[in-house]
């Protein structure tokens, strides 16, 4: 049975953000502070032990970024109706991340921060 | 001849119904712990209480400072005293937090605990005496013992004893440290909660030489019984990465990016065509 999951609606992820399901510290992301990204999938890693969204920004003088996102465990991401195939490259995103504190091109995703560009919620099926 | 052959067999069809018969009447003194366990509460290590300070752990002067800096630390993007980013093991006690999923195999022998992230507890129910200097392990050496608390003929509760831990541990990823003699010693009871046969109690106690006091706290866990399991190795593409005391993070194109503001490089004296 498939589900239409508001990305934004996020409060039945709660206990997917980040630092939630992290095994580790994630004290090097910035969870007081989070930024918006809008941008390009170039990659989505379902990798062991953390996925990875590899999304590439535009900067305001019209170079590109590309940015490295740390989420979710694929086997918790699974639990929750994700699978490898869910965001493909080419996939326009808007995200709310957690930046590295040393503002590198870096942070960590959630699930219930992210959806598609125009809105739309990413389709999932738990 | 024919008439001793047949009583040969007559006897192994005997002894072999009676072998099935003795596994199927342990196996009945065994509760169901089958299926998926998950955590029911956040990563912290008391879940009734916050991570970090909010956890108000009984620790010892000299074992707050070190707390307090590896918050300290990580206030600014370090790690503080949490190695597990760089996939260090987690050891006793923290890896009965589960923050991924578990699996018990029991046998009257051995009591099997297998984590989706971690390596498996043996915890040996035979009887067996501790040893008398095993190598030390992050998960350390467990004998348990099987109770009937209420006399119904099958077991309700395993109570498990470790010792023998190395470390460095900590109960969290806060960086809560355990003391570096690695004389901790950790008492649990796990049984599944009487009224709900899909939920399963662990009591932990925690006794360490950077407590002033056991420590205990209760994890409750949930079954699926319908799980899906996946890999999750963390050495397939772990993106943090620690050089010397500084963690650093990987780029989306493989460079070291730093963590912190102003974090140094790393001391790269042992190249020569820097």
């Amino acid at each position: 049975m498939r589900r239409q999951l508001s990305a934004l609606a996020g409060c039945a992820f709660v206990a997917t953000s980040g630092a939630a399901l992290a095994h580790h510290s994630f004290a090097m992301f910035d969870q007081e502070n989070p930024i918006e990204l809008q941008g390009v999938v170039k990659e989505f890693k379902f990798t062991s032990p953390h996925t990875f969204i590899i999304i590439e920004t535009k900067q305001q003088d019209g170079s590109t970024q590309l940015w490295s996102l740390e989420g979710g465990a694929p086997s918790a991401l699974v639990r929750d109706g994700w699978s490898s195939k869910t965001l493909k490259p080419g996939d326009e995103l808007q995200l709310t991340i957690e930046p590295l504190r040393s503002g590198a091109p870096g942070g960590s995703w959630s699930v219930g921060k992210t959806k598609f560009k125009d809105g739309r919620p990413i389709m999932v099926t738990p | 001849m024919l008439y001793r052959s047949s009583i040969g067999a007559a006897v192994l069809a005997a002894v072999f119904v009676a072998a099935i018969a003795d596994v199927r009447a342990q196996e009945m003194k065994y509760p169901d712990w089958s299926g998926q366990w998950l955590r029911t509460g956040g990563i912290q290590w008391d879940p009734t209480k916050p991570l970090g300070r909010g956890q108000q752990a009984p620790l010892t002067p000299e074992y707050q400072a070190i707390f307090e800096a590896s918050l300290a630390d990580q206030a600014v993007g370090g790690a503080g005293n949490d190695a597990r980013y760089s996939c260090f093991p987690v050891g006793m006690p923290r890896l009965m937090s589960v923050i991924f999923p578990m699996e018990f195999i029991l046998s009257a022998k051995i009591t099997y605990v297998l984590f989706e992230n971690n390596m498996p507890r043996r915890i040996y129910t035979d009887g067996r005496s501790w040893p008398s200097d095993p190598e030390p392990t992050f998960a350390g050496y467990s004998i348990g013992k099987w109770i009937d608390e209420d006399g119904d003929s099958r077991f309700d509760v395993l109570e498990v004893e470790t010792r023998y831990m190395k470390g460095p541990r900590t109960f969290e990823g806060t960086g809560l440290p355990l003391h570096k003699d690695n004389q901790t010693v950790v008492k649990e009871r796990i049984h599944l909660d009487k009224s709900n046969a899909d939920v399963l109690h662990d009591q932990i106690t925690t006794i360490d030489h950077a407590l002033i006091l056991p420590w205990t706290v209760t994890k409750k866990f949930r079954r699926e019984r319908k799980p899906s399991w996946l890999e999750n190795d963390c050495s397939e593409d772990n993106h943090h990465v620690a050089i010397g005391k500084e963690n650093y993070f990987l780029s989306a194109d493989g460079y070291l990016m730093p963590t912190k503001k102003g974090q140094m490089p790393p001391d790269l004296r042992y190249f020569s065509n820097r």
